[in-house]
């Protein structure tokens, strides 16, 4: 699915990024607000319209930089430049930014062109057009609102990511993968078998996951643009939480082919497993820091899972996780300062703590929520929960604010796995 | 006077219990056990320890075994038996047990099944009486079978440290079958987590089933 990206002709004007020349009185967020995206020489497509409207509006207020709401005040005047902007509606709406757009479909061709103004100033920010393929209408209005989020706070968003997942809506457990927002559900495995924790690869173009389908939890690797499902590693006994170097040069996991379970590292061919914890213990379950120089995991060597961290070697080993007497699932921030994990307390809440043990703090408190990962610029969280009928899949930011479903249907989602771009 | 074997068929894995005779008369000879009315105390006891580590509570619930003697053991507390309903709950949630039951009943001596404590994978007096009829089928009636362990979890705690808990029950149970003689090549393990629990349920009862190693003939 190739993203056709053409940049507006030269006459358009790119804003620096990083700073938004806008005055808003004391610290309110940032109001945002999305025109009625426009036909140009098509006849109007209400739903695609809307589609483009909501993944906007749905992307921004996610973000938490600015609360977005689609509006239709201006009659179309067909055309998207400044000149032709009146910014007297938005201003008196009391809006900050104004997001216009216009589509073109023919077939199964697809046109779009964004624009974002500052509407104090009546300044263009910024622009981008897109051309590709009608299914890909949500991807370009996803990529842009990254664009929004990079003019605005000079990190681009991750709005166009996907979230590997395990779900039983076949019977049994499968792999699969969506948008980040839950939209576009792919199976990725269909073997029939109890397939369990996927991981992408650091360049998204594979995932690697644990399936008994041959009878023993073996690792597999399995590339999203082909069915057949490698095999990593199948050593005796357990291959099991396996997750990708942030180089992409070796995996970490955990064997019990020595033993007990163990966290082991091996190539990315699967080959040359290299034997990092050494306890009488049970470990399971390594998260890499995002510089690759440490591994934290989940060890019970004073009774109960309690999360570590070492050295990508093994060495240097500490405790990190103090308060709460079961805690697992770790996964650091691509930030590198922040580790999300899961504590039982009866049920299970998502906690982050700072990298050297301080800040421990709850995200989540409705339901029994686990497996958190980040996406891959820190901002949010996925996580399972069994609230609200669930069990679901959830996004949140990084603070535990705006938590949202994005699991659109009933297939008892668990194990979300962020890609890392 | 011909020692006959009768069958003792407990079809633990799918928490379903119905006998078909009272005694094998090998209890007698291998002497070390106390017969069935350990076996049926153990059996309830499970359900009574189903509360482990991470529950202060007393159960207070029965499990679904069928006593048709009274237990002369002494227990945590006094157990509220309901016998008829939990069985046949069971009965409808699991059909290919019974059949599967029922084939096995008719044919010969089954492996029982042995049950944890939460969060253990030690083994508690009426695991240990379980691994020892089951060394015994391994060791006199079935010489040449190999068995596989497999190690389950309850639905409570992380999946993925169950994977290794499960595996730690498998472990502990061959182990100790071990040292009763049985051939290490003739045992193998594999762990299952909480991805296949024998009972579903949120409760006690359920939990206590589901924390266990079976023992299946490969």
């Amino acid at each position: 699915m190739l993203l056709a990206l053409f940049l507006v002709l030269p006459t358009v004007v790119f804003a620096e990024s990083g700073i938004i020349e806008v005055t808003a009185p004391g610290n309110r967020t940032l109001k945002l607000v999305v025109d009625a995206p426009l036909p140009f020489e098509t006849t109007p497509h209400v739903e695609s319209a809307r589609e483009i409207s909501d993944v906007l509006v749905f992307d921004m207020n996610m973000s938490g930089i600015a609360s977005a709401e689609s509006r239709d005040l201006t009659p179309s005047p067909g055309v998207l430049s400044l000149a032709d902007t009146d910014f007297m509606p938005w201003m008196t709406g009391g809006y900050d930014l104004l997001i216009r757009s216009a589509y073109r479909i023919k077939g199964e061709e697809l046109t779009v062109e964004f624009r974002m103004f500052d509407v104090l100033n009546h300044k263009l920010l910024t622009a981008k057009r897109y051309l590709g393929r009608t299914d890909e209408l949500r991807r370009f209005a996803h990529s842009f609102a990254d664009e929004v989020l990079l003019v605005i706070t000079g990190e681009k968003g991750c709005f166009t990511s996907r979230i590997a997942y395990v779900s039983t809506q076949s019977g049994n457990k499968e792999i699969y993968v969506m948008d980040w927002d839950g939209y576009n559900p792919l199976p990725l495995t269909r073997n029939g078998s109890i397939n369990l924790n996927p991981d992408f690869s650091p360049d998204g173009r594979e995932i690697i996951f644990t399936s008994y389908k041959r009878g023993n939890p073996d690792l597999y690797r399995r590339a999203l643009s082909n069915t057949a499902e490698i095999g990593l590693s199948n050593r005796k006994g357990l291959n099991i939480t396996g997750t990708w170097s942030p180089d992409g040069s070796r995996i970490a996991l955990a064997l019990s082919k020595d033993g007990d379970a163990e966290i082991y590292t091996i190539a990315k061919d699967g080959s040359n497993p290299v034997r990092l914890t050494v306890s009488r213990a049970l470990e399971v379950y390594p998260g890499w820091s995002p510089d690759g120089k440490q591994i934290a995991f989940v060890s019970d060597r004073l009774g109960k899972p309690q999360i570590y961290v070492m050295d990508a070697d093994g060495g240097n080993v500490r405790r990190l996780t103090t308060s709460g007497s079961y805690n697992v699932n770790p996964r650091w921030s691509p930030k590198g300062d922040r580790i999300a994990y899961s504590r039982s307390q009866g049920g299970f809440q998502i906690f982050s703590i700072r990298a050297d043990g301080a800040g421990d703090t709850q995200l989540t408190s409705e339901g029994s929520n686990e497996n958190p990962s980040w996406s891959p610029d820190g901002r949010f969280i996925t996580f399972s929960s069994s609230r609200g009928g669930g069990p679901g899949l959830y996004i949140m930011r990084a603070d535990g604010s705006g938590q949202t479903r994005i699991s659109k249907g009933k297939g008892g989602y668990s194990q979300p796995a962020w890609s890392r771009n | 006077m011909v020692a006959k074997l009768t069958m003792l068929c407990i079809i633990s894995s799918h928490g379903l219990n119905y006998r078909h005779s009272a005694l094998l008369n090998r209890t007698k000879e291998i002497g070390m056990r106390r017969g069935i009315l350990a076996l049926l105390a153990a059996l309830s006891m499970t359900a009574l320890f189903a509360g482990g580590c991470a529950n202060k509570e007393v159960v207070k619930s029965e499990e679904a075994v069928v006593p048709k003697e009274v237990i002369a053991e002494p227990v945590k507390a006094e157990p509220k038996s309901e016998p008829v309903k939990p069985v046949e709950k069971i009965a409808q949630a699991e059909p290919p047990a019974a059949k599967q039951a029922e084939k096995a009943a008719v044919a010969e001596v089954s492996f029982e099944t042995v049950y944890f404590d939460f969060d253990k994978s030690d083994l508690r007096q009426d695991a240990r009486n379980v691994l020892n009829k089951n060394a015994d089928i391994l060791l006199k009636s079935k010489p040449d079978a190999k068995v596989q362990i497999e190690g389950h979890c309850d639905e409570r705690g992380s999946a993925e440290y169950n994977l290794a808990l499960g595996e730690r029950r498998a472990k502990s149970s061959m182990q100790y079958l071990i040292t009763l003689g049985v051939k290490a090549d003739r045992l193998s393990i594999i762990s299952y987590g909480k991805e296949k629990p024998a009972v579903q349920g949120n409760d006690d009862a359920a939990w206590a089933k589901n924390r266990r190693a079976e023992f299946v003939a490969k």
